[in-house]
Parts: structure tokens; sequence; C-alpha cells
């Protein structure tokens, strides 16, 4: 957006109230502007996460009035077998004790990540060893429907040649 | 010790050079990492902290080159030294005074760190001179894959770096730049680029991380969210906002040069008036008037220094680099004295060639 301009412009769902909230959306790498108003731009969720920002998480918990549905009904409290806190010691400190905390308490996790980030899935770099894997996984998927089809159209010699690939992938 | 000439040199990411240095003193890039088998910190005990920084710590032996890190144990490191690494933006204010089994290690030029036992059991930063956050990450994302070779971090499929805080999971990157906009601030249109940047979810801070008040016009802009983008997108939001900001301080400074000119020119040489003859100055004076005279030096009203000189004043005149020059603990009395008197040195020495 243009820092320091000034010009009213009308909002871009009511077309009415002026627009005082401006939205640079950057996806795909191509820049989208978006204006609102601030009763359509808090409507559409926006104000959310100006809200949350610098807020310690135990802050942030406070905050919340409407907490996770699953968290209130379980008065037990399910604690992790690794390194032993339970969700109340997470929401107290804001920190978890060990990576599995993320697998025990996913589901109260993912409403608390798409408050903070807006997001539940990663979507940057993983670890190579990963990646190499995953990537191993889906050359292997591919070419197992590539022989399928061959297979189908009764081209024998081509389907021996992508089992051997199969095979090579597979053992290396 | 290596410690010692830390009070007459600063780290290369203070040099001045860069693009847009006159508005942007720095890029960095941290990496929060932790191992997949160990307890995350806030559950560990001595005896895993000391295992995990053993393990850490031979990692990174196998870096070279300008990869090639020299170790600490904070715990070996007297008050004044752990100041001096803080003031120095090598490690946190936590990991100076926190307890238990930790570390740090960097390189000679000082842009490159790592953080072993802070929050998360590494936390890797690269820093550069001005506005270079891209290459940043490239030197960090290269470092990153060497380390990776040698240890297995916590990753999951959905939620990607796993960290002891839910804020920095997935990319656990924080890439953030350090701005002087003294123009903006003097002619109060700051708030102006608080909202753009915050509407864009980036989050604005004064100069030494927590706190809102910035003294000496010094800001830092980074990115809050860590799940649900790449690395390549934080880096790009930050990226794409920044030349608008650089030009608006610009577009500023410019026309305070034509229509204020003799007003600016007084500020700037009373504030180096202060700074060249006081002999007791607090640190919030020192700031306010450093500020000034980069201003000056980036306008071209002062002559005879150089980005890099004021740079240099801003590290020199923190508590811990004070304190470490005279070789004793000194209350903030002694200090403003022994600050007044190193500046007006520095100063001088400047005039003499």
């Amino acid at each position: 957006m243009e820092i320091g301009e000034g010009a009213a412009m009308k909002c871009e769902i009511c077309r009415e109230s002026v627009a005082t909230v401006h939205l640079t959306e950057i996806s795909n790498n191509m820049k989208k502007e978006v204006h609102l108003c601030e009763s359509c731009a808090q409507e559409k969720g926006v104000a959310i996460h100006s809200q949350v920002k610098n807020l310690s998480l135990p802050e942030f918990f406070g905050q919340l009035t409407d907490a996770p549905p699953s968290t209130e009904k379980q008065k037990k409290a399910q604690s992790c077998a690794v390194c032993g806190i339970d969700y109340q010691e997470f929401r107290a400190t804001g920190k978890f004790g060990c990576a599995s905390d993320y697998q025990i308490f996913r589901k109260e996790l993912d409403y608390l990540l798409d408050k903070v980030h807006g997001a539940v899935q990663h979507r940057g770099k993983m670890p190579m060893r990963l990646g190499l894997e995953m990537s191993k996984r889906r050359q292997v998927d591919d070419l197992k429907k590539e022989l399928r089809s061959a297979v189908e159209s009764e081209e024998y010699e081509q389907a021996a040649n992508i089992r051997d690939r199969i095979h090579m992938l597979e053992r290396g | 010790m290596q410690l010692d000439d830390f009070s007459t040199r600063a780290g290369e990411w203070l040099s001045g050079e860069g693009p847009h240095s006159d508005v942007v003193i720095s890029s960095r890039i941290r990496l929060a990492r932790n191992l997949a088998d160990h307890l995350f910190l806030s559950r560990a005990d001595d005896r895993q902290k000391r295992l995990v920084a053993d393990e850490v710590s031979e990692a990174l032996d196998s870096l070279d080159g300008s990869m090639k890190l020299k170790r600490m144990d904070i715990e070996d490191l007297d008050s004044i030294d752990r100041l001096l690494l803080l003031e120095r933006h090598l490690i946190s204010r936590e990991h100076a005074f926190a307890k238990g089994a930790r570390a740090v290690a960097f390189d000679a030029g000082e842009t490159t760190s790592v953080m072993i036992n802070e929050e998360d059991h590494l936390r890797q930063q690269v820093m550069r001179s001005g506005f270079q956050l891209e290459e940043a990450w490239r030197a960090m994302d290269e470092m990153d894959r060497r380390l990776e070779e040698e240890l297995d971090f916590a990753f999951d499929d959905q939620y990607g770096y796993l960290t002891a805080c839910p804020t920095n999971v997935g990319t656990g990157l924080r890439a953030s730049v350090m701005l002087h906009l003294p123009a903006l601030v003097m002619t109060r249109q700051i708030e102006k680029v608080f909202q753009a940047v915050t509407k864009i979810n980036l989050a604005v801070r004064g100069l030494f991380g927590e706190g809102t008040q910035a003294l000496g016009d010094f800001y830092q802009i980074s990115n809050q969210r860590t799940l649900g983008l790449s690395e390549e997108e934080v880096i790009g939001n930050i990226s794409s906002i920044l030349p608008q900001i650089i030009s608006f301080e610009h577009k500023i400074r410019k026309e305070l040069l034509s229509s204020k000119r003799e007003v600016l020119e007084d500020k700037v040489w009373r504030a180096y008036g202060a700074l060249a003859n006081a002999r007791v100055i607090s640190s919030k004076e020192t700031m306010e008037t450093l500020s000034l005279v980069r201003l000056g030096v980036t306008t071209d009203l002062v002559g005879h220094l150089e980005i890099h000189h004021v740079n240099e004043l801003f590290l020199f005149t923190q508590p811990g680099h004070l304190q470490k020059v005279e070789g004793q603990e000194l209350d903030s009395k002694e200090r403003d004295i022994v600050r007044a008197t190193q500046v007006r040195e520095y100063l001088d020495d400047l005039q003499a060639t």
C-alpha cells in the first residue's frame, strides 16, 4: 500500500463508508490490494491478527473468552507421556515440553494456531532427508500409475522398464 | 580472552555498507530448531541440557569456511562479557542471564551465530549490513542445510519445524530489518508506517526488541506469522513494503533539507556539539543525539563522519562496552562519565586524522 497517501477511498465491500483499512495480500507472488472500512474489515475478520500481535501466549489465552470446546469438556486433563505436561500447564507458560506435545494436544492446537498464524499447515522448507523420501515416494507413486496403464494397453516392454525403475528407487 | 577487542571494533553488520544503509541499519534472519529426541528446554534437566549442547557443538564443529564458528559457554563468562554479547546481538537477554548449560557460537565477523539452549535447542542467526534480507536468508538456508546433515531436527508434516513456543512453529523463521527513521519521527508521520506495517501482519518494535518506545528513532520490523507461509513468502512480505518506507523517509528528509535546512542543520550540529563536548552523558541523550548526527551524516550536513562511525558509537556507548573498556563494573552515574569521555575521544581522534 502507499504510505503517506491520504486520499479518501470507498470501501470495496459496502461501497459506502470511507476505507480506512488497507491490506496488501501477497499470494503466489501476486500483490493484491484491498481497501475496506473499519466495520467491513472486522466482519471479514482481518482485525484479529493485529489484536493478537505483541501479546505473550499466556496473555493471549487470557483474552480468549471462547476457549475451544474440547478443552472445556475435558475435565480430566490429558498429559503427555514423554514430558508430563498437560494442556493447562501449557496454557499457563505458553511453552511445550517436548515434540510429542504437538501430537497429544493436536485438537486444541489447531484452534490456537489458526488464531495466532491464520493457518494450521506448514508450507515452508522441510528437512532434506524427508524431502528426499517424500519426492521418492511421489516418484514411485507416479511410476506405479504409469505401470498400470502400460499393462492395460499391453505395452509389456515399457512396463518391464518402468518396473525396473520402481525397483531401483525402492532399493536406493 | 577473545572478547577483549570487542570494545574497539564492531561486527561486520554495523559496517554501514550494503543497500540503503542510510535508512536500513541491518537485516537479520533467525531460525529456531529443536533436536527430535530430546526434551524441550523447559522440561530438560541440566544433564539433558549438556547432552544437547554437546551434540549441537559437535555438529557446529563440522562447519567450515565462512561458517566456522567459535563456541563459548555462557556459564564461563562474567556479567560484563554477557552484557557485551547481548549488546552485539549475539545472544538474547534471556540467554545472557538464564541458568543451566548453554552456549553461543559465532564467526569472527559476527554475522553468523548460533545460540544453544535458549528457548529452543538451536537459534541460528545471520546478520547483514543494510537491506540484504534475501542474501541473509540464502546464507541461513545453507547453514541450516549443513547442520541438518549432522542433526535430526524435530519436524512434523503438518506443523513443520517444532518449537517450544507455538508462536514460532512452522518455519521457525523470524526475519527482521532495523530501520533508522528520524525524519518520519520528527514530522510525526511514523504512525503511518506503523499502521501500514501492522496491517500486513508485521510487527514493529524499538531498538532492543521488547517495548514500544524506541529511543533514537530506531525501529525493527519483523514477521509475526511462522506457519502457513514459505520462508520466501515471509521475506517477500517484508521486502515488498520496505522500499516504500525507505522512499517515504527519503522524501521527508529531502523536504526538510529544502524547506527547513537551517533548523535541521542547527539540530544536527547542536547534537554533535553535545557529543563532542559533554562531560556527563546519559544513554538516552547519547541515543537521541547520535540519531541526529546519523541523519546529518546521511544528508551530507556532517562531512567528516561516515555511517559506520556513528554505528560504532551506538555500540561502544552501551553499558557492557563501557565497563569492558574500564575493566570493572560501573554504576549508572559512573557510566555517564565514562561514556562522555569515550565519545569525546572517539570524535577527537576522527577530527585529528
